[in-house]
């Protein structure tokens, strides 16, 4: 049996989810804007998820749902589609976003973009935020959960002070890697837009949403048949979307993925004196509860994941679109923390099937490979 | 009528008695590679036809990777007697060419009605006659050459495309190539097998410092060379534990040397088992520390077979090109991390002693590292 430990990457579909879109294959096939009574079916689910995925995010009234391929296309529309908004603006964006949020700040015509440094801890520093807003900024982009250290985002402090300093901006929130494992409030918050994507909540791949302010206009970024309020033309992936309706539906309300985080940083410490946490400490209400960065010096991030790979044991080097760039994690990289210490960054991430008897095999493969692998160092 | 590829044979022609040796090699190897276009593969009157394909196209691109051939032609065959046909054909095939042409007919059928002056005179003139506005004729340097081949039947045909030439693989022996995933040991083999050797290939895996995926790469790069050379049964030899050996108890300038040492030892030991007579790799003068002269030598000296190295002499930009030109360029460069550098010497012995190799191997269960990694190398048909 593998032990799967990379749910920041992807996850599992779950067996509702695959339940649901086997349904929407084979039933609920109908194109949602065909004018006969069996469309209506997945018109109604449709509606259905928008309304449950308001619900999960605390959307403000009048906020709307746009269905998209993923979590870049969400953050890209965000972003890319209010390049009216930005012009002769300036753009916040936090040192460690992902590729998606930050590449597409950097592709607004006629705005300058300026990242927001990192705490050691991996949060964004509130100081230099606030000094960085006024008047002239038109669009913050703070995700909010870190995909690589698991480290949480102040939202809500990060929101009040954009209603105190900048009330115009437009508050986006990335939530890739906080949707359904951290509570979000995107009222509390003052968020404007928040992005999500259905593979990392064991829905399939290819589908996510952009849950849009009442206030929030955005330019079409691909023209068509006008579905989804003229915003996103192509007819809707109702197979997806059922997916992910589904997967919303059976994420559980409580699970044990703190307890078991906390085992494995346990067991970790006490095997290796030298592993380090890059992020905030794993019992801090800053850390998210499935995912744990850790160092294990002195071997090399794709060296253990290989030698755990050989045991059947799958873990993440860090944002897995970026693991063939060959260089060394950006993120961490904000975070200041030592070369040595990232050259041997494991990302652990979790999903509510993860076990405390998992985690004892990791440790026990950790064990064995760590004191094998450690000998070997280049002189 | 009907259409068919026209395969022209290059060196092959030196050849003496032994040339129907070849010849029969060489239809072999057109019949392998013509196989999944379900292709019928004669040989007739020193020519190699190919027809009945289900894709001309593709087809004549496979047929064109086939070592020992020395161009195609997409040909029309019809009956020799009706010349008025044949009249027809050759004008219909130069419609859509411009600028200067010439006929050259050639009669393998020496009691055909018309000699080949004759047919050039008469065929030009047809041509000529009805595609005045886009051809003219120049007999000494034509843009376009239409030939016409008179033998058991008339073949026609305006376009010649090159192939890679060489040898039949399989006349040449048999021969073992250390592959890495890098842009020469592909090249190295490729220039090989061109000579008619049919290759194997012998991979060194180091998981866990490299992936799957790296693994995966090389055996990509081994699946673009088989193409040419009709299959390749490659080795993938586990070398992890001879590396991790070597590491602890040898002096560290002299690590990689002595690994390399390992590596052919152990091509040795597989090129043996397969039959094969010599090894090949693609290490070139002085380019990294392990291939300076002193260095070559003492990883030359550990094995008897003969070791080819066809880019001993070849500059880097030169194998680049190479690599580009045989396809195996873009595979070659694509990233994946390897952690090997772990092993790497910080400063290699570029003029290493014997004596020190020795001592440092002394240490080492030579026999025992080299039957396992042999007996538990993957072996993979390419």
């Amino acid at each position: 049996m593998s032990i799967y430990l990379d749910n920041s990457a992807t996850t599992r579909p779950c067996d509702a989810a695959v339940q649901a879109m086997l349904h929407a294959m084979q039933e609920d096939f109908y194109n949602p804007s065909a004018l006969y009574a069996p469309a209506m079916g997945p018109e109604k689910m449709m509606k259905k998820c928008r309304d449950v995925i308001l619900q999960s995010v605390h959307a403000p009234q009048g906020s709307r749902v746009v269905f998209l391929s993923g979590g870049t296309e969400a953050d890209n529309l965000a972003i890319l589609g209010q390049q009216k908004k930005c012009r002769d603006k300036r753009i916040l964006y936090s040192a460690g976003e992902h590729p998606a949020v930050k590449e597409a700040c950097q592709a607004v015509e006629g705005a300058q973009a300026v990242a927001v440094p990192y705490t050691r801890e991996g949060v964004v520093d509130l100081q230099a935020l606030e000094e960085l807003m006024d008047e002239s900024v038109a669009l913050i982009c703070i995700m909010q959960v870190n995909n690589e250290t698991g480290a949480i985002q102040p939202l809500q402090e990060i929101g009040e002070m954009k209603m105190r300093r900048c009330p115009q901006a437009h508050f986006h929130v990335d939530g890739v890697q906080g949707y359904l494992r951290v509570p979000f409030d995107m009222k509390a918050c003052h968020a404007d837009s928040y992005a999500l994507s259905g593979h990392k909540i064991h829905a399939p791949k290819g589908v996510g949403a952009l849950v849009m302010g009442p206030a929030m206009q955005v330019r079409a970024r691909q023209v068509g048949g006008g579905q989804e309020n003229m915003i996103r033309s192509g007819t809707e992936n109702t197979v997806g979307i059922a997916g992910l309706l589904a997967a919303i539906e059976a994420f559980p309300k409580a699970h044990d993925m703190q307890q078991v985080k906390m085992h494995l940083w346990q067991g970790l410490q006490a095997l290796i004196p030298g592993a380090r946490v890059n992020g905030p400490a794993p019992d801090s209400v800053l850390a998210a509860p499935h995912i744990l960065n850790v160092s294990l010096p002195p071997v090399r991030s794709e060296t253990m994941l290989h030698a755990l790979e050989g045991k059947k044991i799958y873990v993440g080097i860090g944002s897995a679109c970026s693991s063939h760039k060959q260089k060394v994690s950006a993120v961490l990289k904000a975070m200041h923390v030592d070369q040595p210490l990232a050259e041997s960054a494991l990302r652990f991430s979790f999903c509510p099937d993860n076990t405390i008897e998992e985690m004892n095999t990791v440790l026990e493969a950790v064990k064995g490979q760590h004191a094998l692998l450690s000998r070997f160092q280049r002189r | 009528m009907r259409q068919l590829l026209m395969v022209r044979y290059g060196e092959i022609y030196l050849k003496g008695l032994n040339r129907p040796y070849f010849m029969k090699a060489l239809v072999k190897r057109v019949r392998e590679a013509t196989k999944e276009y379900k292709a019928t593969v004669w040989l007739h009157d020193a020519r190699i036809f190919v027809s009945d394909m289900t894709d001309t196209d593709a087809c004549m691109e496979r047929v064109r990777k086939v070592f020992g051939v020395h161009s195609v032609c997409p040909a029309i065959e019809m009956e020799k007697d009706d010349f008025d046909a044949i009249c027809v054909e050759a004008e219909k095939m130069m419609r859509s060419v411009n600028g200067t042409f010439k006929v050259e007919a050639r009669r393998s059928d020496k009691r055909y009605f018309m000699d080949s002056p004759m047919i050039n005179r008469k065929i030009g003139e047809y041509v000529l006659e009805r595609n005045e506005d886009h051809l003219s004729v120049d007999v000494h340097k034509p843009e376009h050459i239409l030939s016409v081949e008179i033998r058991d039947k008339a073949y026609l045909y305006c376009q010649v495309y090159m192939a890679v030439g060489g040898m039949p693989v399989g006349t040449g022996g048999k021969a073992a190539l250390l592959l890495s995933g890098g842009i020469d040991s592909p090249v190295a083999g490729y220039m090989i097998a061109k000579r008619g050797v049919q290759l194997i290939s012998v991979h060194y895996h180091s998981f866990p410092y490299t992936s799957e995926q790296a693994k995966e790469k090389v055996l990509d790069l081994g699946r673009i060379l088989s193409q040419y050379c009709c299959g390749m049964k490659t080795y993938v030899v586990p070398f992890t534990e001879i590396q991790m050996e070597i590491h602890e108890k040898c002096p560290e300038d002299y690590t990689t040397l002595i690994m390399r040492r390992y590596m052919m030892r152990i091509a040795e030991k597989i090129a043996e088992k397969e039959g094969a007579l010599a090894l090949i790799t693609g290490e070139s003068i002085g380019q990294v520390a392990s291939q300076t002269m002193e260095a070559l030598q003492t990883t030359n000296e550990v094995v008897k077979m003969p070791v080819f190295r066809p880019l001993i002499g070849f500059d880097k930009v030169d194998i680049i090109e190479y690599a580009k030109k045989i396809g195996t360029y873009e595979t070659s460069s694509l990233p994946y991390e390897d952690c090997c550098t772990v092993f790497t010497p910080k400063h290699p012995a570029t003029k290493p002693k014997m004596q020190k190799i020795l001592e440092g191997e002394e240490k080492l269960d030579q026999e025992a590292l080299i039957e396992k990694a042999v007996n538990d190398a993957e072996i993979i048909l390419l």
